[in-house]
């Protein structure tokens, strides 16, 4: 009689710890790893959403300007075979976990924005483009997407700086070690050299 | 004891973490109109109120304006985004939110436009609107009549005519639709409740001893935990989220 009440005790208590361990093993970040990760993965595809976005405006643009500054080709050429390069570049989720090919897609889009900072200034000199409804809008399209980039790319560097904490601190580096061994630090963006230089305006 | 004060620790550590957010210093959001740099009068101010409220009831859409004495050396850019993800103007998972931001100091002003707006409140748009209605009257010093006139032609865009009142309407009802199915039904909570409830008395009457102790923490962490939003006004963000979409101008 004893016994069974024990081992009815017992039984009821392993009920309730599991769940428990569950809630326990929750609150202390057995999730935060994936969590995280799918975060940033989200918020890289927001990146490459916006600068797809900008690789949409370019022909158009580039159309608009060479209706009035023909002579200008080599700007045009530049910018062309930047945006066919950028587009070149295969990207999927893996690339944020790669170094290498992180750092080409970084570079292509770095060109690209030297590129097309140059389309801009050169239009600077032609009154008629600029007053043009046309290249006016396009350029704002422009302005808004290269500073949703911006915001895309402030996101990313915020989620992956989450999840790269996450898997070298405690106590996520012990779920890591247990778990998820095969998760990889995700790479951050660099300000380029090409993107911060201003366009050089010559006369 | 001392394994039912490791658990107690235990339960405190995994039910605090949590993530503080670095955020610059943003006026409070006190009515549609957030006038810190004092540009308008109250008559202006009860007018535009109205209209803007008149124009959320109509579309859903959240349209605030803002006027500040400083950007505190952020760009207008990086400024207004950060400030309607703060005050998360626009609907949630909609995020038909949009800010008119006017700096004073900084001679800037700015149309923010949230990420479901975006398609009816171009960047192009908002820079006519911008270089056509706003900056004009701001160059006469005339900050009252531009963001008057700013805020009409914005409003005018966002439901204007029928197609596009239409079209926010669809869209808003659509993604009503699309949002109860992905609640949580409300049969989950209650077992949820049941579950823990039954939890806590099958411990109690089995004299559970340092583990019921624990559950009861737990329990009373989750409980003070609860985040409450309160706010003063009865006007309030909707959870709405912003991209960088929009344009500026400088006066």
């Amino acid at each position: 009689m004893i016994g069974s009440v024990a081992g009815a005790s017992r039984a009821s208590r392993i009920a309730f710890l599991v769940p428990l361990l569950c809630l326990f093993l929750a609150g202390c970040g057995v999730n935060s790893i994936p969590t995280y990760e799918e975060q940033a993965k989200a918020k890289w595809s927001e990146v490459l959403n916006q600068y797809q976005r900008r690789a949409d405006l370019i022909p158009n643009l580039v159309e608009t300007v060479k209706g009035f500054a023909k002579q200008e080709s080599s700007v045009f050429e530049a910018v062309t075979v930047a945006r066919a390069q950028a587009s070149a570049i295969q990207v999927n989720a893996s690339t944020i976990t790669d170094p290498e090919a992180f750092k080409k897609f970084q570079a292509a889009q770095g060109q690209l924005s030297g590129a097309l900072g140059r389309l801009l200034a050169v239009s600077e000199s032609y009154p008629d483009l600029k007053s043009n409804q046309n290249f006016l809008a396009l350029q704002s399209q422009l302005e808004g997407t290269e500073n949703r980039i911006s915001v895309a790319r402030r996101d990313y560097i915020e989620a992956v700086r989450l999840y790269n904490t996450e898997l070298t601190t405690f106590p996520g580096r012990i779920w890591a070690s247990i778990l998820y061994s095969s998760k990889k630090p995700m790479e951050e963006f660099t300000v380029s050299e090409e993107a911060k230089r201003l366009p050089q305006v010559k006369f | 004891m001392p394994r039912r004060a490791i658990l107690c620790v235990i339960a405190w550590i995994c039910l605090t973490c949590a993530v503080a957010a670095e955020v610059p210093s943003f006026p409070a959001l006190t009515g549609r109109v957030v006038d810190e740099a004092g540009l308008l009068t109250a008559t202006d101010r009860a007018a535009l109120t109205e209209s803007l409220a008149a124009f959320e009831t109509k579309t859903k859409d959240q349209l605030v304006i803002v006027t500040v004495k400083s950007l505190q050396g952020t760009p207008i850019e990086d400024y207004g985004y950060q400030l309607g993800r703060h005050w998360q103007i626009g609907q949630k998972d909609k995020n038909t939110g949009a800010l008119l931001i006017v700096a004073t100091t900084e001679h800037r002003v700015r149309i923010e436009v949230g990420y479901g707006l975006e398609g009816t409140l171009t960047d192009a748009l908002t820079k006519v609107i911008i270089e056509n209605s706003i900056l004009p009257k701001f160059k006469t010093g005339d900050f009252a009549g531009g963001i008057k006139s700013g805020t009409q032609d914005i409003i005018r865009v966002l439901s204007g005519d029928a197609e596009t009142i239409q079209s926010a309407a669809e869209r808003n009802v659509a993604m009503d639709v699309k949002q109860t199915k992905t609640d949580m039904p409300v049969w989950v909570a209650i077992v949820a409740v049941l579950a823990v409830v039954g939890l806590l008395v099958l411990c109690t009457v089995t004299g559970g001893g340092g583990v019921c102790q624990a559950i009861w923490m737990m329990v009373l962490l989750l409980l003070s935990g609860g985040r409450g939003s309160s706010r003063g006004s009865s006007f309030g963000g909707g959870g709405g989220s912003f991209g960088g979409g929009g344009s500026s101008g400088k006066w």
